[in-house]
């Protein structure tokens, strides 16, 4: 059993808090990913399950056990740091074999485990080899391999792939989602990039000024974000946040912006009714909003017209970059679209995914 | 534009001679005492008198054998590794062990520590030798190779400690708390880990220290006084003032190369492990 849970855990360095009463329960075999803009916290919260940092308060368990004040190495974790932290040393193979030498694992038994780890990652014939003679993908498997034999009860990962170039950080990243498959033991990984938690993650918990936003799966996340950083964070271009007001005529309810004014949908009115006459924040994710040539059929769409800034050309689609009145957004249309730079257009809202957020206290209106 | 360039490429040249000249005038002055020392080692004594600019006839190997033998350099010699070695080796342990805690670790009292070694460096020499002969004496340890060394080490202490401290902080973190987590005590993490990893700074403070403890005469000279404890300076020396006795000069410019040469070789070889070892641990001090 290796469940983790952080149970109103804080750390403060000085007058600065950079985990601030954390709570999250971490089950068996889990890939959890902790996401975050850099210095939100959450590597903290990684070094002070690791023991590497002396937590201010609250507790950590690992399975059932507290583990608040057990040293770094009779926690049964291991790490794999961003930058690999490999003894230079130390052959590949010594590096890989260091932790279980100091454990007086028999000689035999250190030979069986690092072959079979090394030949998982693809390894073997690097294992008399030197961390300077490694390219950084290598570097990054050795790193990995040494956490894998010491056959810990969590692994956890600390902005493993930062180091490597996009290419590669798209293969590595399927050959971690295939290694926790294997090796059926729970992942923490922490990571300033939201497609690697998105594509990796059983669960993502994200963190901002040493603060739980929000934890769920990444599809949860990404279609009901409980608040406006969560819905800011997740998703590549963010999400548009449009500053309106909730209105009412007829029966139906409207959010106007002043330059534009969409209609809400009706099986939504009765949430969003004790917002009527006030300000609200709209939030409509670029892929909803669409060329009205190229609309999806059977959604709810309601115009808005703006001017085009700017054209991205992705190939697949285009980015819009549209101004109308004071609000600036984008959207993801069809590369067929006829937009172009300069030219006034009218766009879609896809309003069955829209979103409101309370502009006092960011949280989604629900 | 030729025109307007060539006054400063004039220029150029002439403070570029100037500086070669400098620097070649100084190289002669620097080198050549050295270089003369070397051929007249080789000389007969007569051919010192008579021709003490100009090349042997032939190379006198015996002035060296003499050297060894009847002027005891050989003894000497040993005397002086006896008293280096082991100075060198504790100075390096006892230094990497407080520079690395200077280094790594934040306690009440750090830097008060870290200053106080940096006061030693100031202290010179000369004014500790009689407090010193009278504490030894006290001890019972004058006149031995293991005051020696004691005091060796002591006077090394200072600038090494300075010196590894800033190289320790060189050491990433990372290296060590993957260490910690592999499951490495603090004995382990120092000469498993941190030791190897301060090799470079390590080499670097044994070759320094090597060069000042061979060339060191103030302290033996007051702190042994038997004669068959004497290391290789002092002997050398004894040696200089025998000659106006013996006139040996030829075994005595010999003893003088067989002083003078490994401390040569070992900076020709490290020379630029020494350059950029001491640079290294400065910056990052």
């Amino acid at each position: 059993m290796a469940s983790v849970t952080f149970d109103h855990v804080s750390k403060r360095f000085g007058d600065v808090i950079a985990v601030n009463d954390l709570n999250l329960q971490i089950a068996d075999k889990e890939f959890l990913v902790l996401v975050g803009p850099s210095g939100c916290g959450k590597t903290t919260a990684l070094r002070c399950l690791a023991g590497l940092e002396e937590i201010s308060d609250g507790r950590i368990l690992i399975g059932d056990q507290v583990v608040n004040d057990v040293a770094p190495k009779d926690r049964d974790i291991a790490m794999v740091f961003q930058s690999y932290a490999l003894y230079p040393h130390m052959s590949v193979y010594d590096n890989m074999a260091f932790g279980l030498k100091l454990r007086k694992v028999p000689k035999d038994e250190i030979k069986r485990r690092v072959g079979e780890a090394a030949k998982m990652l693809g390894i073997e014939s690097l294992l008399d080899r030197k961390p300077r003679q490694l390219s950084g993908g290598q570097r990054q498997r050795v790193a990995v391999g040494r956490a894998i034999v010491r056959e810990p009860k969590v692994f956890l990962f600390d902005e493993p792939l930062s180091n490597l170039d996009a290419k590669l950080r798209v293969e590595t990243r399927t050959n971690i989602s295939k290694l926790h498959q294997q090796l059926a033991t729970t992942f923490i990984y922490v990571t300033h990039d939201q497609v690697e938690a998105m594509t990796m993650a059983t669960r993502i918990a994200v963190i901002n000024k040493g603060i739980l936003q929000q934890i769920d799966t990444p599809q949860n996340l990404y279609d009901r974000p409980d608040n406006l950083f969560v819905a800011g964070f997740m998703g590549s271009p963010a999400m548009n946040f449009l500053k309106a007001k909730l209105d009412k005529a007829d029966g139906k309810l409207y959010v106007d912006g002043g330059s534009f004014r969409v209609e809400v949908p009706a099986d939504r009115n009765s949430v969003y009714a004790g917002y009527v006459g006030k300000q609200i924040i709209l939030g409509v994710r670029p892929e909803d909003i669409y060329d009205p040539h190229y609309c999806p059929p059977g959604i709810f769409k309601q115009p808005v017209e703006g001017k085009v800034e700017v054209t991205e050309l992705m190939g697949n689609e285009i980015f819009l970059y549209i101004t109308t009145g004071e609000h600036n957004l984008v959207a993801r249309v069809d590369p067929r679209t006829g937009a172009r730079m300069g030219d006034r257009t009218q766009v879609a809202f896809n309003m069955n995914n829209m979103h409101l957020f309370d502009p006092d206290t960011e949280r989604a209106i629900r | 534009m030729e025109r307007q360039g060539s006054p400063n490429k004039l220029l150029e040249i002439i403070i570029n001679t100037v500086i070669y000249l400098f620097l070649a005038s100084w190289t002669i002055i620097v080198v050549f005492p050295m270089l003369w020392v070397i051929v007249t080692s080789f000389k007969t004594d007569k051919e010192i008198f008579l021709s003490p600019w100009q090349l042997p006839a032939q190379l006198m190997w015996d002035n060296f054998v003499r050297a060894l033998t009847k002027a005891n350099i050989g003894l000497y010699l040993v005397n002086s590794l006896t008293v280096i070695l082991p100075s060198i080796f504790f100075t390096l342990l006892f230094s990497a062990m407080a520079g690395y805690v200077l280094a790594r670790y934040e306690f009440p009292g750090n830097r008060i520590i870290f200053y106080a070694f940096m006061g030693g460096m100031l202290f010179p020499v000369m004014l500790a030798l009689v407090p010193l002969f009278f504490l030894l004496q006290s001890m019972k340890i004058i006149d031995t190779h293991f005051g020696l060394i004691l005091v060796y080490i002591a006077y090394s202490l200072p600038f090494t400690v300075f010196f590894l401290t800033g190289f320790f902080k060189t050491i990433p973190s990372d290296l060590i708390e993957a260490a910690i987590i592999d499951g490495a005590n603090n004995y382990q993490l120092f000469f498993l880990i941190v030791i190897p990893l301060a090799q470079n700074g390590l080499v670097s403070m044994g070759i320094f220290n090597f060069l000042g403890m061979w060339n060191q005469y103030i302290l033996p000279l007051v702190l042994l006084t038997s004669s068959d404890k004497y290391v290789l300076s002092q002997g050398l020396a004894f040696l200089q003032h025998q000659q106006r006795y013996q006139s040996d000069w030829s075994g005595l410019f010999a003893a003088i190369v067989i002083v003078m040469l490994p401390t040569l070789i070992v900076y020709v070889i490290f020379q630029n492990q020494i350059q950029r070892g001491l640079t290294v641990g400065a910056l990052k001090g």
